[in-house]
């Protein structure tokens, strides 16, 4: 290792500490047993709260608890408040109620002219076609994930062309950034013709595409 | 919303991203979340073997982490790299365990004691390096400790950091400059002892 004062002590020290501390097999069996165990989580089932362990945090360790003592003229003047707070809340729903209608058309519209590949954007927003390209000629299945299906295999299949051997699907995307790689034949593989993710996710590299909005 | 389990052929879980396997096991497949184990269990036990200063602790904090992340995994967002968000677990844990330590009596010493310790430097190399610098790394403050291996053990940008920890970028960088300031000045001290001896 270098000396301390060498301007590579650092890289020196950093690298001794990177070295692997090895996982144990008895250690991961016991993990595993423990997950098989535990009930499937699953996208339906209630958010399990000890996650968020803040009350075990050190840094919340001096955490206050407030307490309001409000006497006779608090009361009155909380009372006045509510009845403010309730004819503001009564007119914001009204409000949304014809925002929602207007919404409630234009959706109807957009899915007439989308059947069905995208769901769950915000209706008002405007899409763009985007048509997604990848020359596999032994490929059997290739299918397209991204952030815009939620990496679901089986949601966005594309289709060959059996003159060029080129798979193709065309979707319609919001304005945006869009993080997304091709699954072929079961393998996930990034776009070779687009930029790479930057902020690439542990396993295959992604691809990524920007769609601009259709009014600039 | 239901998402159906993907019909694909020879499906390969090691080529899958850490997203597309948390999709996979919040539809029921849970051999996914052993692939997402074996990706990140190695990193794990190091930060915290790094962090408490031992292996029995370290593999507890590590084995309750990705127990809270695999009951948990409907919260894990997909704009977050997964890695960020299990060290916002195993941090929390290592915390924890640091303070259950600490009512054990086995607190960390920050103290002048503490660092003369840390700066008596056996002459041999190898594993007896690594025990030296864990040393050195005991004796820093908890805070540095944890901003230190996060960056430059573990290597998260300065934005993971922050969303790991809660803590701002700006009070992070100021724990690592500080940590590295130590360690230097610990090193260059043993370094020292080394040629007074």
């Amino acid at each position: 290792m270098s000396e301390p004062d060498d301007p590579r002590w650092l890289d020196d020290v950093a690298g001794e500490l990177r070295r692997e501390v090895p996982v144990r097999p008895a250690w991961r069996a016991r993990l595993l047993e423990e997950v098989a165990r535990t009930p499937t989580p699953s996208v339906r089932d209630d958010v399990d709260d000890t996650f968020d362990d803040r009350d075990e945090r050190p840094l919340d360790a001096g955490r206050r608890r407030w307490s309001i003592t409000v006497g006779p003229l608090g009361s009155l003047a909380a009372a006045t408040m509510l009845v403010a707070l309730g004819a503001g809340a009564m007119y914001v729903a009204m409000s949304r109620l014809g925002a929602n209608a207007r919404e409630g058309a234009s959706r109807t519209a957009a899915t007439a002219a989308s059947p069905g590949l995208v769901s769950g954007a915000p209706a008002s927003a405007e899409r763009e076609v985007v048509r997604f390209e990848l020359s596999a000629p032994r490929a059997s299945h290739v299918a397209l994930v991204g952030s815009f299906n939620e990496w679901n295999p089986a949601a966005t299949p594309l289709s060959r062309d059996p003159a060029s051997g080129i798979w193709v699907v065309s979707l319609r995307l919001l304005p945006g950034r869009h993080v997304y790689a091709f699954v072929v034949d079961g393998d996930v593989t990034a776009d070779p013709s687009a930029p790479r993710a930057a902020d690439e996710d542990f396993g295959s590299p992604n691809s990524v595409v920007f769609v601009s909005s259709p009014r600039t | 919303m239901g998402v159906t389990r993907p019909d694909v052929p020879g499906f390969n879980l090691a080529t899958m991203t850490d997203a597309m396997l948390v999709r996979r096991v919040l539809d029921g497949d849970t051999a996914a979340f052993t692939t997402l184990v074996d990706r990140h269990a190695a990193a794990c036990t190091r930060f915290a073997t790094r962090m408490l200063g031992n292996r029995e602790d370290a593999e507890d904090a590590t084995q309750e982490t990705f127990l809270r992340a695999y009951r948990s995994l409907a919260r894990y967002e997909e704009r977050q790299a997964f890695r960020t968000w299990l060290f916002q677990v195993l941090i929390n844990r290592c915390r924890t365990a640091a303070v259950r330590r600490q009512r054990r009596h086995r607190m960390f010493l920050v103290d002048d004691d503490a660092i003369a310790v840390a700066s008596v430097r056996p002459a041999a190399e190898g594993s007896d390096l690594r025990a030296e610098l864990q040393r050195v790394i005991d004796a820093l403050d908890p805070d540095q400790r944890e901003a230190f291996l996060l960056k430059h053990v573990e290597q998260l940008s300065y934005d993971e950091m922050a969303a790991a920890t809660g803590v701002g970028v700006s009070a992070l960088k100021m724990r690592v400059k500080r940590a590295c300031d130590r360690m230097q000045w610990m090193l260059r001290d043993a370094e020292a002892s080394d040629v007074g001896t």
